[in-house]
């Protein structure tokens, strides 16, 4: 057998690869740009959880004004592009503690009453208990609702937190992870906080 | 087909690991309150439960900068906070329910610290659960007022009485400060 032979035969399937990876590839990078742009348009899976469960025990019809999600990439990117931007010390610590936050904005139809606040409250709490998330805060005044949850389980360089805000006609929804020391360093670094500490302990 | 499990044991098993869980899921210090249901519309109600995970990552967070407050946070273990505001259909049944809390604490060796009822119906009650006779396991702070709202306190840890003296004096909190320069008093050795 003559090794030699072989060389015409490998050629054209080697090339034939490189076609195939060359036709592909933009393909896949096509489908995971759209599957990044779908995503920045699509709430993250603890704030969906807590969406779903109220809009399907509020029996209302909610209308998403807008909803917005920003990962690791698409924060890293930005971080990245302003790195060597002249940035405020509050925003340049807010972009280096964030690194993945969403937002959803819903809002009953006109003329609906709003829905039971207490009841509210209690299906956001089962929807995120059954994901491993408890309830720090939970506040009900005149027509607003606000709850704030934390994972059972936390780090310092992964913390996540869950808001969720209703005023009787908007419901808006904010997930966020990250790392809070830089901007906890930043807060602590300010000299006014002490003033600020004081005045929010007295109301 | 015969099971070779002992259901009646097992059972027994269940009933006995529940029991001890329940027993075992309350520190000493620390109090359940029951469960509030929020008031009707314009009706406040506030609760803030912020256990040991949280507390020890922000005093992870606080250690370089602030270490006193570090170590104060790393003694507390819990940190629970209700409110609930009183309306006309509420008031009794709220208020039953304070006063029931406050009645159950004294046979689970809680000591009534501070007591004052003044003549407009607002009832203050401050209790203490000591660790030893040197720091408290507990601390719970019960108001009533009948025309504002009820506020039930619980913090629980490994505290000293001046930390909650501190911790007062460090937010500005004059009632805080109060049930400080309170346990101070009543501390051992005065």
């Amino acid at each position: 057998m003559n090794p030699s032979s072989h060389l015409p035969r490998t050629r054209p399937s080697a090339r034939r690869l490189w076609l195939w990876g060359l036709l592909v590839t933009p393909l896949l990078l096509l489908g995971l740009l759209g599957a990044g742009v779908a995503s920045c348009f699509r709430l993250g899976a603890d704030a969906r959880a807590v969406r779903n469960e109220l809009i399907k025990s509020s029996g209302v019809e909610w209308r998403q004004q807008i909803a917005l999600n920003a990962g690791w990439l698409t924060l890293g990117a930005v971080r990245a592009g302003l790195s060597c931007v002249r940035l405020d010390p509050a925003a340049r610590a807010a972009l280096q503690s964030i690194h993945g936050a969403g937002v959803g904005i819903y809002q009953l139809p006109a003329g609906t009453p709003p829905p039971n606040r207490a009841a509210m409250l209690v299906s956001a709490d089962s929807a995120m208990a059954a994901r491993g998330w408890e309830r720090v805060v939970g506040v009900i005044d005149a027509r607003d609702l606000v709850a704030v949850y934390f994972p059972k389980e936390i780090s310092v360089h992964r913390l996540k937190c869950c808001v969720l805000v209703f005023d009787g006609k908007e419901m808006v929804l904010v997930s966020a992870q990250g790392n809070p020391e830089p901007l906890l360093e930043y807060a602590l670094a300010q000299p006014g906080l002490g003033a600020h500490t004081q005045w929010l302990a007295q109301r | 087909m015969k099971t070779m499990f002992p259901y009646p044991l097992a059972v027994a098993a269940l009933t006995a690991g529940l029991g001890f869980n329940v027993l075992a899921g309350l520190s000493p210090g620390q109090v359940d309150f029951g469960k509030f249901t929020p008031p009707g519309d314009g009706g406040q109600f506030v609760e803030i439960q912020i256990k040991s995970n949280l507390l020890s990552l922000a005093a992870q967070l606080l250690e370089k900068q602030q270490p006193d407050a570090a170590k104060l946070l790393r003694s507390v273990q819990l940190v629970h906070v209700n409110v609930v505001g009183l309306t006309d259909e509420n008031r009794a049944e709220v208020t039953k329910h304070v006063r029931q809390i406050r009645h159950d604490l004294d046979p689970q060796g809680w000591e009534q610290t501070v007591l004052v009822q003044d003549k407009n119906g607002e009832d203050v009650g401050i209790y203490t659960k000591t660790r030893g006779g040197q720091t408290l396991a507990g601390l719970v702070i019960t108001v009533i007022e009948p025309k504002g709202e009820a506020v039930l306190i619980n913090i629980v840890g490994d505290i000293r009485p001046e930390q909650v003296a501190v911790l007062g004096e460090k937010l500005d909190l004059k009632p805080l400060k109060d049930v400080g320069a309170a346990l101070k008093d009543a501390a051992p050795g005065k």
